[in-house]
């Protein structure tokens, strides 16, 4: 009987060195079809850097490029002497972390649930039933949101009576303090079943062999969950996560645009808002770019900061 | 995902300007327009656009506004792509800013007698700095001015209140809401559900209905965020949100809240669930502008017709006297425009001449003779019972009749012509009571009156009215003076009228010192803008 290779062996076996061309020849057809989505890449994400140049204007529509009035870094300066920058810049980093965490935590144990479950039909159904809000646009989720949070016959204040824990209705829109955690709950409520889905399909792919032997080796269901099914996602976990630490800076606008109102302004107001407000629709549109490469900047360094984490963590990476 | 969306919406324009301005094979011209308003897409074919199209051979390629205006413009301006016509409320001047409206002056001289003719005393009004006319305001009052049913902003308070309190006339705030409580004491549920004794709107830019209220009960009609005083002959221009009058109103507030008679949601209610409440007859009162209940308004007429809303020139004084009615203004800071990409700017303006002439305002207003209104022997047109219950139904109005395809965005004439018809029919002077329902006419009955209007003193004239009709340069100081000052009427006054009683001073005071130094700019530009109107008006 021979024995068997492990695979640990195969990593080993050096690739050989291969000139250039030959590889460009050999996987000309692979090449190939990544052209039309390098061009796409150009086309849509590094031409518009050419749009930068706006933030060093006072950019005025109509005029040639050459016409324009440059003024340095006057817009940034605004921006970084602007007191509401610092609540803007506040309420952003909150919400989204907020978001990426309840979010994620919440979608993992969605999908370890659901794994668990054997009734196909319950399972199925299950499933459709948490990511469907998912589809309803904002517009039409913040008013669900509002109606079941108003203190006028809104379901939770009812419940919450009927439950005798409170005794008057609270209005829990107009609470500055709650916003955030408002935001939060909605954003789990309507993604937490499409972003379970990601990690659904990473568990579909565990190899089975390692569950049964652990059942053999007597671990019961927790245990499989924790050193089988949650290990062997933990690539996908990373790679999302840092993946959404580019999207701290640009969490939502409409979520919070839709739910917000004056009393709570000052915890609702995020960069997408203060943009629209104070840029666009006062025609600076200078201003708003300058705010958008700050979010880029900032975001850049946060995907390749958590990206080095990870590394010096021996994790999974994505660069 | 958003840049996508953006270049996605850049080729939409594109395309549909590029494919306009064509002259078909059968000899009719074509025109892109964009309008600002939201109406569904023009169904093609109305018994009013028939007629247009057959007499002028012009036929329109619309496009209505779909989401944000600001955006919108934004987009257009930046993009450069525009259609041959447009309307963008008080965003027009950008595109003049930006070069890219023509002037109108000579092809109305040339190919317009009509439009010359009919907007003849406002012309003036119309010229920019430079002398040149760019836009036609929506609406034109060439002869005298007309009346419509419901006044533009009142106190409103339900006709149930009215009646049970024996139909009173309602002066000040402080009659206002004992009238409202008393009803309330006896009435806790209405329909099965709890009374709400008062609702303010508070939403984003909709907030006026509640921070514009002190100028009114100053006695001062809707001037917008600041109030020229006549002062020595001159009018200067003043503040009044941090007035004693605001004060007193905001204390009211206060106090009604604490009760529990101001909604303890009123504060972070949308629109929508600001109509949702009005139209279910349970609310007792409210501060608005008339177009922003006339929705509800116009449901409870059809479903509980007790619960109507009746409009009362409420002052904080009863020395005060009150002027809250508009002065007959046009809005000559709007309008529609011909852009530079128009090909045919004569036919364009012979387009725009032919559908202001008071036969095409009569048919896109009243309709045809002897179908949709009949004639009486002075001359006076009127619509018979059955004539106006097809009036009533906005969808035939809209998706059959076609009127309202040609009436918001397009130039229109306003007012009495001189055989004495509105061109409006809701206000033809013998029509207003005539074509009342029976519950308003009770209403009006009990109070002795012919058009609610009635119960407010006639307007004032004043040469500048009114204020808000000034845009403020965009993105200059004093325009992020009045978004941050907007920012702090936003978080301020849901503070002011929601906080216990007696923390209202500490509130009132913080407030005070955070919206007091965000007025000067504003004011200067309000200021020069108003006297150079006192001037060249």
């Amino acid at each position: 009987m021979k024995t068997p290779v492990t695979p640990r062996l195969v990593e080993h076996i050096p690739i050989p060195e291969r000139p250039f061309w030959k590889t460009l020849r050999q996987q000309k057809v692979l090449l190939l079809m990544s052209v039309p989505f390098v061009i796409h890449v150009i086309i849509f994400k590094y031409v518009p850097i050419w749009g930068w140049t706006l933030a060093f204007q006072n950019y005025w529509p109509g005029k040639s490029f050459f016409d324009q009035v440059w003024v340095g870094f006057d817009n940034f300066k605004w921006l970084f002497r602007d007191p509401i920058f610092y609540q803007v810049l506040r309420n952003t980093l909150a919400m989204s972390l907020i978001q990426l965490v309840f979010g994620m935590v919440s979608s993992i144990v969605l999908a370890l649930i659901i794994n668990e479950v054997r009734l196909v039909f319950f399972k199925k159904a299950a499933q459709t039933i948490s990511y469907l809000p998912h589809f309803i646009s904002w517009v039409v989720a913040a008013n669900l949101v509002r109606d079941a949070l108003s203190t006028d016959g809104g379901i939770v204040n009812e419940l919450l009576m009927k439950l005798h824990i409170i005794k008057e209705p609270i209005m829990f829109l107009g609470i500055p303090k709650l916003f955030w955690w408002i935001i939060g709950a909605s954003h789990v409520w309507k993604e937490v079943g499409w972003g379970a889905i990601i990690y659904l399909a990473a568990i579909a792919s565990v190899d089975p062999n390692l569950y049964e032997a652990a059942i053999i080796d007597g671990a019961g269901r927790l245990r499989r969950i924790w050193h089988i099914t949650l290990p062997s996602i933990r690539p996908i976990i990373v790679i999302i996560l840092i993946m959404n630490m580019g999207y701290l800076l640009s969490s939502g606008f409409e979520q919070q645009y839709l739910l917000q109102n004056g009393r709570v302004i000052d915890y609702a107001r995020v960069f997408t808002i203060y943009e629209l407000d104070y840029g666009i629709k006062m025609m600076r549109y200078s201003f708003a770019t300058a705010v958008g490469i700050f979010r880029s900047v900032v975001s850049l360094v946060l995907v390749f900061g958590a990206n080095y984490i990870a590394k010096r963590m021996g994790q999974e990476r994505l660069l | 995902m958003k840049r996508k969306s953006l270049f996605l919406l850049l080729l939409l324009i594109f395309t549909v300007t590029a494919t306009g301005a064509l002259v078909s094979a059968q000899g009719t011209k074509v025109f892109t327009v964009f309008l600002s308003e939201a109406l569904p897409d023009y169904p093609g074919s109305t018994i009013v656009g028939d007629i247009i199209e057959r007499e002028t051979g012009v036929k329109l390629q619309r496009e209505y506004l779909v989401g944000d205006l600001e955006t919108k413009v934004g987009l257009m301006i930046a993009s450069g792509e525009l259609p041959d016509l447009l309307t963008a409320a008080h965003f027009t001047s950008l595109f003049k800013d930006a070069g890219m409206l023509i002037p109108l002056n000579d092809l109305v001289e040339k190919h317009a007698p009509n439009i010359k003719r009919l907007y003849a005393k406002h012309w003036e009004q119309l010229k920019q700095e430079d002398g040149n006319v760019y836009w036609l305001p929506i609406q034109a009052i060439p002869y005298a001015n007309d009346s419509p049913r419901y006044p533009e902003l009142g106190f409103f308070i339900n006709k149930k209140v009215l009646k049970e309190a024996g139909w009173p006339v309602i002066k000040t705030l402080d009659q206002y809401f004992e009238l409202i409580e008393n009803y309330m004491k006896k009435h806790p549920t209405i329909n099965g559900e709890k009374t709400i004794g008062y609702l303010t709107l508070f939403d984003s830019w909709r907030n006026f209905a509640t921070t514009n209220v002190p100028q009114h009960l100053m006695g001062y009609p809707n001037e917008g965020e600041f109030v020229p005083v006549l002062e020595n002959g001159r009018y200067v221009v003043r503040q009044y949100h941090t007035s004693n009058t605001a004060k007193a109103y905001y204390k009211k507030l206060n106090e009604m809240y604490n009760k529990g008679v101001v909604d303890k949601e009123t504060f972070v209610m949308n629109y929508d669930q600001y109509i949702e409440k009005l139209s279910s007859g349970r609310v007792l009162g409210t501060f608005n502008q008339y177009w922003q209940i006339q929705e509800a308004q116009e449901i409870l007429l059809r479903d509980d017709p007790e619960s109507i809303f009746v409009p009362f020139p409420v002052v904080l004084d009863e020395i005060v006297e009150e002027f809250q009615r508009d002065a007959p203004y046009i809005q000559a800071t709007q309008g529609m425009a011909i852009t530079t990409a128009c090909k045919d700017p004569v036919g364009a303006i012979k387009f725009l001449d032919y559908l202001i002439r008071e036969e095409t305002q009569f048919l896109i207003q009243w309709g045809i003779k002897g179908v949709h209104y009949e004639v009486d022997e002075n001359g006076h047109f009127y619509r018979t019972d059955e004539q106006n219950k097809m009036f009533l139904d906005p969808e035939w109005r809209r998706d059959v009749f076609g009127g309202p395809y040609f009436y918001n965005s397009f130039p229109n004439l306003r007012g009495i012509d001189e055989n004495g018809n509105s061109f409006m029919p809701d206000r033809q002077p013998s029509m207003i009571y005539a074509a009342s329902q029976p519950t308003e006419k009770e209403v009006m009955d009990a109070y002795g009156i012919k058009s609610f209007c009635e119960l407010y003193n006639p307007p004032r004239e004043k040469k500048y009215y009114p204020l808000w009709t000034i845009t403020i340069p965009a993105g200059s100081p004093a325009h992020i003076e009045q978004t941050r000052m907007k920012d702090v009427l936003n978080a301020y006054v849901p503070r002011l009228v929601m906080s216990k009683p007696n923390n209202f001073e500490k509130v009132w005071a913080d407030y005070v010192k955070a919206i007091s130094p965000l007025m000067k700019e504003q004011i200067k530009v309000y200021q020069e803008q108003i006297d150079w109107r006192m001037e060249n008006w």
